[in-house]
């Protein structure tokens, strides 16, 4: 199979979990390999799902490459590959291949303070990053979570959050004040600018909807973070994640290759065509 | 290996060939287009409206098949293009030069194996020009030359009778060697004809990109220009000037359902296009590249200044179809040019 | 015979008096001796018009283009934009008019007389092996400059098809109007290309289209350039499906894909049967879509079709008037069939 870069394999999902309802709903799936041992991936990566009679999308992998035997995924329902397999069941099979696109390099960053921030579904890119980092909890100095969302019943993960209070500093806001919220109210940037951060020793990873991600690096420019503190993960639609068919570039990279992970310092060379 | 055919011994040469599929460019609805030879091939055409790169880049290609009954887990059966041989005669060098750019995208990085086996089955038979085909042609410009071998397995020089033919690659030599005694030895005075023909080739006027060393760094320095979108005013936002470029190979994969109950049906990829509107459209709605001037944009950078970037050649061959076909007049070389021009 | 100057002087005089917002009309392009689409918006551009027998494409198109512009930038209009029209190009517009595309006083219509030569067929003129660097009309002739000099050419032996049958040289809805009223000198019958074709028997008739079907590659420069296929939405690429952030995951998910991306011969001709039908009574036959078409499917005979039968079956002229009533939405009593009682 492995010759045929368009062939997926076969996945079964063992786990579905609605993180949020409605009509954009969002919801988490597990997938494990119908045959064999499932691909290895590192943090930032992405996968094609396929749904055969429906098509492909590319999903970023939610889970930490710590864990082996499955592939965790939070689907919004935005579109029409993503409200079919919002359909689906535990038991049925999906394609998968996979993986795609470079990687946070979360190496580099040991012995370092991490910021993360996300927005909305922004939250899943940066999941695998979140909970490796946790697990490799000796190798890094303070972590910090901020993650926001328009209400407190649209914030996703919001139970393994609450576990991670132990081990780091988690901030939660939601856009408008709703009665029995006591954290933040109002957007994540301005949460970011209110706890201010220290950039010492520090890496900001960002993700979330396009305009959250520009007034927080602005604001975290504000509090003195260097361009090449600051990372994030961009998006743009893609049909192949091979680099050939052509509709994913931002100037001259194609991000299903090159991208999906970029540092400010990196991005800001490109024309803003995502 | 270098030979003379007699015009007259064409046909001969290509009955030889009887483990290859010949293909030649035929005039059939009033266009040039590439067809089954039926044993005769006449190289007298202009060049074909659209490219070669169909030979290994088919506007539709079943990637595979899928069936599902209900209950069941899916089942895929990939489809293996089928791979006959296949020779291409009177391939023009600006198509040559492009099939080596697709072969760049095909193979970087991931190899595209339905492309590679279409790919290793295609031998191209090129035929120099010894003048432009057009009035738009402007391969000089790009880094390629109207008698050159590029991507060709056998290159053809016209010279008057006769043909001088040298094989490029051991294909080509295989192809060269079915014809036996088809052939002729070159003498002196054909080496001398063929050198002087190349020479006047070369010197015959095309459209120019002007300090076309600059383009990608002028590019570069343009991409907030007013002037995409006043050059794209007139575009309709058609695929005429993607579909028939010999190098555009932009595609769309999509699943074609042949039956409900039981699920089954294909995953296909079609050639796609930049200049269409939604081709870059988020399921969100939102649009990086929302207007007409940023897909004009894209797709002259695309040819001009990424893949430059990235590969160190031009994506762009300088064929001219993009322009000739184009039904509002917009212009690469104009464009390009007038980009660039106010870039110092 | 239009004199240029007049043209310019025109669309200058406009312009510098603020009366229009730009003009649309025709230029020299860099391709050759074809003329483009051009809009001006500043008085010195005036002298960039040109007028000659490339002046084949019909600029209502861009009147569509102008419109979609403002909607998507929600900017708004105070004047009207000019165009330059030719008897066809003028009963488009009456179209988009009796269709509310836009009103009347939106557009200022600075209508263009054929005078009856009408305009160049490029492929009759590469069949003729005549490779012109400029072309001119000349009364009854078109002259055109090549390496051998001027050539003379009757305009009848490389005018399109349509201008030989075409029944309304002359913009009747004008603003203005440069060049001479010579509606009725018309060189063919109406249909007479449709006709002959029309001579074959029904399986002939089939293994052509068959044929022609085949070698489409789905480029859409026919709908792309037709002013009449303005829908935001089209059936035949899902994809262009308008999403905007309104736009709900289930109205995305539950959309009908009625035709394969895939260009096959079926689903090529279900594009074109289709595209043929939302055209009849709207199409007037100004045949850009078959002169974009890079590999020649002949789409004028399809849309001929539609326009006799209309003619024929209903007395309807499509263009006629921007008051009158449009084919598919209305009925008279007289109308054959019993259907619609």
């Amino acid at each position: 199979m492995s010759d045929n870069i368009y062939l997926p394999e076969l996945a079964r999902i063992t786990h579905i979990k609605e993180e949020i309802g409605g009509e954009r709903s969002i919801k988490t799936y597990r997938v494990e390999p119908v045959e064999g041992a499932a691909f290895e991936h590192e943090c930032g990566q992405c996968a094609m799902l396929s749904l055969f009679g429906r098509g492909e999308m590319m999903i970023s992998i939610a889970s930490s490459p710590l864990i082996k035997e499955y592939k965790q995924f939070s689907i919004m329902r935005v579109g029409r590959v993503s409200a079919a397999f919002h359909e689906l069941e535990v038991g049925e099979v999906v394609g998968i291949r996979g993986p795609y696109g470079n990687s946070f390099p979360l190496d580099d960053w040991r012995g370092k303070n991490l910021v993360f921030i996300g927005g909305g579904v922004g939250l899943a890119p940066i999941w695998p990053l979140i909970t490796t980092a946790l697990a490799q909890r000796a190798d890094f100095n303070n972590i910090t979570v901020f993650y926001g969302a328009r209400s407190a019943s649209d914030l996703m993960y919001k139970a393994e959050l609450d576990h991670m209070r132990s081990n780091a500093d988690i901030q939660l806001s939601v856009d408008k004040a709703e009665p029995g919220w006591k954290e933040f109210c109002g957007f994540v940037p301005a949460n970011v600018l209110d706890k201010k951060p220290s950039p010492d020793n520090t890496i900001a990873i960002t993700c979330g909807p396009p305009i959250m991600i520009k007034f927080v690096i602005q604001n975290l420019q504000k509090l003195g973070f260097a361009d090449e503190q600051i990372y994030t993960t961009i998006e743009n639609k893609m049909k192949c994640g091979l680099g050939k068919c052509g509709r994913c570039n931002v100037g001259k990279d194609y991000v299903c290759t090159k991208g999906p992970v970029y540092s400010w310092a990196q991005l800001k060379e490109l024309p803003e065509e995502y | 290996m270098e030979k003379i055919l007699a015009k007259n011994k064409l046909d001969d040469w290509v009955a030889a060939l009887s483990d290859w599929q010949v293909s030649a460019p035929i005039m059939e609805d009033d266009i040039w287009s590439y067809k089954a030879s039926k044993g005769k091939v006449q190289l007298e055409h202009s060049n074909t409206v659209q490219p070669p790169k169909g030979f290994s880049f088919p506007q539709r290609e079943v990637f595979f098949s899928f069936e599902q009954i209900k209950g069941q887990p899916p089942r895929l059966t990939p489809i293996q293009p089928k791979a006959a041989r296949h020779a291409v005669f009177g391939v023009r060098p600006c198509d040559g030069a492009g099939a080596v750019r697709m072969d760049t995208v095909f193979n970087d990085q991931f190899q595209d194996n339905y492309y590679q086996a279409r790919r290793s089955n295609v031998a191209y038979v090129g035929l120099a020009c010894n003048k432009p085909q057009g009035i738009n042609c402007f391969c000089q410009s790009v880094g390629g030359s109207p008698v050159s071998s590029q991507g060709m397995d056998v290159l053809m020089t016209d010279l008057g009778d006769r043909y001088y033919v040298a094989a490029v690659t051991e294909t080509g030599k295989a192809l060269m060697t079915a014809g036996g005694k088809v052939f002729g030895e070159p003498s002196a005075d054909d080496k001398k004809k063929l050198k002087q023909t190349h020479a006047d080739a070369l010197a015959q006027p095309q459209r120019a990109i002007n300090n076309v060393d600059a383009v990608p760094a002028k590019l570069k320095a343009s991409f907030d220009s007013p002037l995409w979108e006043e050059l794209a005013r007139a575009c309709i936002g058609c695929g005429a000037c993607t579909f028939l470029c010999p190098t555009c190979h932009c595609f769309d994969i999509n699943d074609e359902n042949t039956s409900s109950s039981p699920l089954r049906g294909n995953r296909v990829r079609t050639w796609d296009n930049c200049q269409f509107p939604d081709f870059t459209m988020h399921t969100s709605g939102h649009n990086p590249r929302e207007n007409q001037g940023a897909r004009l944009r894209q797709r002259v950078n695309h040819k001009f200044q990424y893949f430059h970037e990235n590969f160190g050649m031009s994506q762009c061959t300088g064929c001219g179809r993009c322009i000739t076909e184009c039904s509002v007049g917009v212009d690469i070389v104009n464009v390009v040019n007038k980009v660039t021009e106010h870039v110092g | 015979m239009i004199n240029l100057q007049d043209m310019r002087d025109t669309a200058r005089n406009m312009l510098a008096k603020n009366e229009v917002r730009g003009v649309i009309g025709y230029r020299r392009s860099t391709n050759g001796m074809l003329a483009e689409p051009v809009v001006i918006t500043k008085p010195e551009q005036a002298d960039e018009l040109i007028w000659d027998p490339t002046c084949f494409h019909n600029l209502s198109l861009y009147l569509v283009e102008d419109r979609k512009f403002l909607a998507h930038t929600r900017a708004k209009a105070d004047l009207p934009i000019a165009i330059i029209a030719k008897g066809c190009d003028a009963r488009s517009t009456v179209v988009l008019m009796q269709e509310n595309y836009f009103e009347r006083k939106d557009v200022y219509i600075i209508g263009v007389s054929c005078e009856g030569t009408g305009v160049l067929d490029e492929r009759k003129l590469v069949k003729k092996g005549i490779r012109a660097t400029n072309s001119a009309f000349d009364g009854d002739d078109f002259v055109f400059t090549t390496e051998q000099g001027e050539q003379r050419i009757p305009a009848r032996e490389v005018m399109a098809d349509r201008c030989l049958e075409c029944r309304e040289c002359f913009p009747k809805e004008h603003n203005i109007v440069l060049g001479e009223d010579k509606t009725g000198r018309q060189l063919d019958a109406p249909f007479t290309a449709l006709k002959r074709f029309e001579e074959l028997d029904p399986a002939a008739r089939w293994e052509f289209w068959d044929h022609q079907f085949e070698r489409c590659i789905r480029c859409f420069a026919c709908r792309s350039v037709c002013p009449m296929c303005y829908c935001d939405e089209c059936i035949v690429d899902s994809t262009s499906f308008p999403v905007t952030g309104q736009t709900t995951a289930d109205e995305k998910a539950n959309r009908v894909k009625w035709i394969e991306r895939s260009a096959t011969r079926a689903e090529n001709m279900t594009y074109h049967m289709t595209r043929v039908l939302h055209l009849a009574g709207r199409c007037i036959d100004c045949n850009e879509c078959e002169r974009v078409c890079p590999v020649n499917i002949p789409l004028r005979l399809l849309n001929n079709k539609m326009e006799r039968e209309a003619r024929e079956q209903f007395g309807y002229e499509p263009g006629a008037s921007i008051g009158g009533p449009s084919l598919t939405a209305s009925f008279l009593d007289t109308d054959p069939g019993k259907f619609i009682r």
